[in-house]
């Protein structure tokens, strides 16, 4: 099983959280919302898998390339 | 028969010649699936077409001519659905396919012909750098190597291509990063030097792939447009390419039939924009909405991904699209976007393919990262670029078109004529950042929401309209047959299709 670290592709903040630790997604599923540039910009699984963590809360600020959640799959 | 002894011994080393590094290195590659030199011009040529140059040429070192076989690199002319291209296939079996003085004579010699008579030169890389140890020295360096003076220059008087099909240290990389598309067999290297000799030189250990694999250059580096996983797939991507382009700078693009099933409707692209204004979306739907249908070619899909470019037609024109993506970043402009698509300027500048800008961006990356990077540098290239360009320049205010970046767009007269779309916004910057600017000691959230309101109201298409900032306000759906109609209104009629080629010169990594 290999974990995955999904990483921010740009500074913003944590919009919206769409999935907790433990659930399980497809590859594609929108795990968390951020916002930047005043645009709200989906973060996406990159395989089907586990949520073995989600490292940010909402309204945290996060730069560019901050892990924000990892997945087991 | 007359003459026999004469014809035996010109079968004899025609047989020798085309047996290239021996049965068994061939048999090697074929087990993995990764095709030989000859068999590379075969897949890429029109049957029968290839007319080889320099099939009898060996190596001239003494006592190196049995084993040398080409000298390593295979050049001709042959082509490609009926159109005439110079061909140099790299034969690894041969010495690596190492730079020799035979050998880089046959390089010079596809390259003349290809420029002087005006055909694409295609380049199918894979070769170990200069051949030792005919290349050390003062002998070496003096009568081996180079001894051309315009070896690497690009005035791009026709496309060069190039693929990366194995190890490529030395010529095959210098070459492949001057070309004008460059493919990339997954599992291939591209780098300076090979992992050995790197790690010589800095006493540590080099992962090739990490030196220089298909991952570090189609993300980070940008130094490659596609990637592919067979020989085969690599062959297919340079014929697609070249399918868009003249074979040479003085003629304009070819034009084909456009294919039956184009969405002349834009149902798929009505569906493809959200409606809320804080939505991102794909802007490839909206693309393959607009283009003849299955013509978009994307180029360096990996890398600035706020932009999306490629080649694709439109009523049969070869056309070169440049898109804000807002499902990258925001669509916000960031530096490997903007060399991606000055590059791509450049490009289809050279060889007079139209640009056709869609527009939704919410400006350039701003922040540390990208000043460490010479943000404002590459956005001034972009603009050049893009200044300097003289195809027809067609521009889609999609949505937001905010600061520097309306310009860069196409905004502001830099394209030839601009439509806007109903949900086109144009300002300055966010309405939601300018209230704050301009009300920045007023705290009263009420008046913060009045003036963004105000702001809002008069950053609509409709307001752009009335000063003529943008010729027409067209519904997304009419899109299509706007840019048809436009692109022939735009015709380069008193040239015949071509430019003036400012950026020829431009280098092809900045």
């Amino acid at each position: 099983m290999a974990r995955h670290v999904v990483a921010a592709e740009i500074a913003g903040t944590v919009f919206k959280l769409e999935v907790a630790a433990g659930a399980s997604v497809l590859a594609g599923a929108v795990l968390i919302i951020l916002e930047s540039m005043k645009m709200e910009i989906p973060v996406e699984a990159p395989i089907a898998g586990k949520i073995a963590e989600v490292l940010v809360s909402e309204g945290q600020a996060i730069a560019e390339g901050q892990s924000l959640a990892v997945i087991e799959g | 028969m007359p003459h026999e002894e004469l014809l035996t011994e010109f079968e004899r080393r025609r047989a020798r010649a085309l047996s290239m590094g021996g049965p068994d290195k061939l048999a090697k590659r074929k087990k993995v699936g990764i095709l030989n030199a000859r068999e590379r011009i075969d897949g890429l040529l029109d049957v029968g077409s290839f007319v080889e140059s320099g099939l009898f040429g060996i190596s001239v070192m003494p006592g190196e001519g049995d084993n040398t076989p080409g000298d390593g690199k295979i050049v001709g002319f042959g082509k490609i659905n009926g159109r005439d291209v110079a061909v140099v296939s790299n034969d690894f079996t041969v010495k690596g396919a190492s730079s020799s003085l035979t050998n880089m004579k046959k390089i010079g010699h596809a390259k003349r012909v290809a420029t002087q008579r005006g055909m694409p030169l295609v380049m199918f890389g894979e070769s170990s750098g200069a051949r030792m140890p005919d290349n050390m020295g003062a002998r070496g360096m003096g009568t081996m190597l180079g001894n051309d003076p315009v070896q690497y220059v690009r005035y791009r008087e026709t496309p060069w291509v190039s693929a990366v099909l194995g190890q490529c240290y030395g010529s095959s990389a210098w070459y492949a990063c001057l070309s004008d598309f460059v493919v990339m067999r997954k599992g291939a290297v591209m780098a300076v030097a090979s992992p050995p000799l790197a790690s010589m030189a800095i006493g540590q250990t080099v992962d090739p792939e990490e030196l220089g694999g298909t991952k570090l250059h189609a993300e980070t580096t940008g130094l490659i447009d596609a990637v592919v996983d067979t020989d085969e797939e690599a062959i297919a991507a340079i014929k697609r390419f070249l399918d868009y382009l003249p074979s040479h700078a003085n003629e304009a693009p070819p034009r084909k039939s456009t294919p039956d099933g184009s969405d002349e409707e834009g149902g798929a692209l009505l569906a493809a924009l959200p409606e809320g204004r804080t939505r991102v979306y794909d802007v490839r739907k909206i693309l393959r909405s607009v283009l003849d249908r299955d013509s978009f070619m994307e180029i360096k899909p990996l890398y600035g991904k706020p932009a999306v470019i490629g080649l694709g037609r439109l009523d049969g024109r070869s056309v070169g699209v440049i898109a804000n993506n807002p499902m990258g970043k925001a669509g916000a402009l960031d530096v490997a976007a903007c060399e991606k698509i000055t590059r791509f300027v450049v490009t289809c500048d050279s060889f007079n393919v139209p640009l056709l800008l869609f527009v939704d961006t919410p400006g350039f990356v701003i922040g540390i990262e990208g000043e460490r990077l010479k943000a404002p540098g590459k956005i001034m290239n972009f603009m050049t670029a893009l200044q300097m360009a003289s195809v027809p320049k067609l521009s889609v205010l999609m949505r937001k078109s905010y600061g520097q970046a309306y310009l860069n767009m196409g905004g502001g007269r830099n394209s030839d004529d601009i439509a806007a779309w109903p949900t086109a916004e144009v300002s300055f910057m966010d309405p939601a950042y300018a209230a704050r600017v301009v009300a920045w000691a007023n705290q009263d959230r009420e008046e913060l929401a009045r003036i963004e309101a105000d702001m809002r109201r008069e950053s609509t298409a409709y307001d752009l309209a009335a000063i003529f900032g943008v010729q027409a306000v067209i519904k997304p759906q009419e899109t299509r047959r706007y840019l048809k109609r436009m692109l022939e209104i735009h015709e380069m009629r008193l040239t015949r299709g071509v430019g003036q080629h400012h950026l020829r010169n431009w280098p092809t990594t900045f």
